[in-house]
């Protein structure tokens, strides 16, 4: 095998690693948020579910989730799960990642202090309105470095994907590697996980700046 | 009457920190509220503002009742839509001022008032200017409250407050976390508002500038009103030993 073909192959594995990185993203930002507000709930039983969930996330390893996203249809409910591998996947990581990401968002929102809901009151905001308008800039402004590890743990957290035999880029490292007895692929995949971080960086870096023009 | 207060009861988990308050507002007036601390000051101004709910008693702006309390004792409110207009009655000006500091100056005093009050942005942005030139900050229109001394912050904070074209200002104590230099150029401010005729009630411990400013002083303490009356009258000749004790500490 040539170099070549050695990273056109690796390179689809690439993109794969992209699509988990851009969905668990799209998927779990959102959703995080939902999950914090609900942890505030005014019902004892909502909150209580929220904590069982956060507690059962952070509780085990991602890996083990995988596992049960993938064949828990099958040996729960004897379902047939041909096509069911992106899905489990792309599931699993975002809800575990919601679970972090919620924690970091109540963080935040609690770090807002209660004058600022006040203020806004007074004012006559809706409660919607000061959580969109007054609340929720200043929270994704305090979270940006939390944020941002979380983001980047994600980038190589992608690479447990190989538990359900997704072919991305760490899973094909490990494959070509065997077959050709050769260390090169890990070191192709070393570098790209530390360049997409890389970038990761820069973008979050170039976010925080963009907020800096107040304190 | 703008504002008409009675019997205003309010416990915080068993504490009783207002007892049986009652005052009114008339329009037009400036009143001063006077008190050791504890004494249930902020208190009476949060329950005014609705930041508070109050145990019993009864609370009309303009007429309107906004609270009172029903035949079992319990205070009950009018519903979300009709306290929102109540609500737009008030405004607060904080001991901390409380900006938002992500919003520039002008975004401060047109946000609400826009998106709120559902006003035109060019006419929001004009009044804007216009109260910042009053407060002498015009220059800071586009400055963030970070970037802004605390007597500056104070004046965008009543300036903001005045965006909303409320019917009564509220201000608690504000001036006490400003440094001393600093008070001057808010006290000048309300000092204006008052010549205005603006209706105002003041929570402060500037007792040279309550007795020059107000039309009624109320001395407050322990949750009741001791004492009230024309401001001559309170500082110069108070009746109640309480009211003496509190005025003696003012005096050197
Ligand atoms: N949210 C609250 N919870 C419990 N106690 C409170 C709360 N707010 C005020 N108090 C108590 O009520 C009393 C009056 O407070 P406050 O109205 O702030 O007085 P003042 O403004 O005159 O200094 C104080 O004893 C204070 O500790
Ligand atoms: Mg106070």
């Amino acid at each position: 095998m040539t170099l070549q073909t050695m990273l056109s192959t690796m390179s689809i594995g690439m993109l794969r690693t992209c699509g988990i990185f851009a969905l668990t993203l799209i998927g779990s930002l959102p959703l995080g948020m939902v999950v914090a507000l609900l942890k505030k709930s005014r019902f004892a039983v909502v909150r209580g579910i929220i904590n069982v969930y956060i507690s059962v996330i952070r509780g085990t390893p991602l890996m083990l989730q995988l596992l049960v996203w993938y064949f828990g249809p099958f040996y729960l409910f004897g379902a047939n799960i041909g096509g069911w591998r992106f899905p489990a996947l792309i599931l699993g990581f975002v809800v575990n990642y919601a679970a972090y990401f919620a924690e970091i968002y109540r963080g935040g929102i609690e770090s807002i202090p209660v004058s600022q809901y006040e203020a806004a009151q007074v004012l006559g905001y809706s409660k919607v309105q000061t959580f969109m308008r007054i609340i929720l800039p200043q929270v994704v402004k305090r979270i940006m470095p939390s944020a941002t590890n979380e983001v980047i743990t994600l980038v190589k957290d992608t690479s447990l994907a190989f538990t359900l035999a997704y072919q991305e880029v760490f899973s094909l490292a490990k494959q070509i590697s065997a077959s050709q007895t050769s260390f090169m692929p890990f070191l192709v995949a070393g570098i790209f996980y530390f360049v997409a971080n890389y970038g990761v960086e820069f973008a979050m870096s170039r976010i925080e700046k963009a907020l800096d023009y107040y304190r | 009457m703008i504002l008409e207060m009675r019997n205003i009861q309010k416990q915080f988990d068993g504490l009783e920190v207002l007892k049986d308050i009652s005052f009114d507002v008339d329009k037009g007036e400036v009143v001063s509220i006077i008190g050791p601390s504890g004494s249930g000051k902020s208190t009476l101004l949060r329950c005014a503002t609705f930041l508070e709910t109050i145990d019993g008693g009864e609370i009309r702006y303009m007429g309107g009742t906004a609270a009172h309390t029903d035949g079992s004792g319990h205070a009950v409110y009018v519903d979300q839509k009709e306290l929102r207009r109540f609500r737009s009655y008030c405004g607060l000006v904080f001991q901390q001022f409380n900006l938002f500091p992500h919003y520039s100056i002008l975004k401060n005093l047109t946000d609400a008032p826009i998106h709120v009050q559902g006003r035109e942005k060019d006419e929001a942005e004009q009044t804007a200017l216009e109260l910042l030139t009053k407060m002498g900050i015009a220059d800071k229109a586009d400055a963030y409250p970070y970037q802004l001394s605390g007597g500056q912050q104070q004046r965008v904070a009543i300036a903001r407050a005045l965006a909303m074209r409320p019917k009564i200002l509220f201000f608690d104590e504000p001036t006490s976390a400003l440094d001393p230099e600093l008070t001057g150029e808010v006290l000048k401010v309300i000092r204006q508002l008052a010549e205005e005729h603006m209706t105002m009630v003041v929570v402060t411990h500037e007792m040279p500038f309550a007795k020059a400013v107000s039309n009624r002083v109320i001395f407050m303490d322990g949750g009741v009103i001791v004492e009230q009356g024309d401001p001559k009258d309170v500082f110069e000749n108070p009746q109640e030993e309480r009211t003496k004790q509190f005025l003696r500490v003012f005096e050197r």
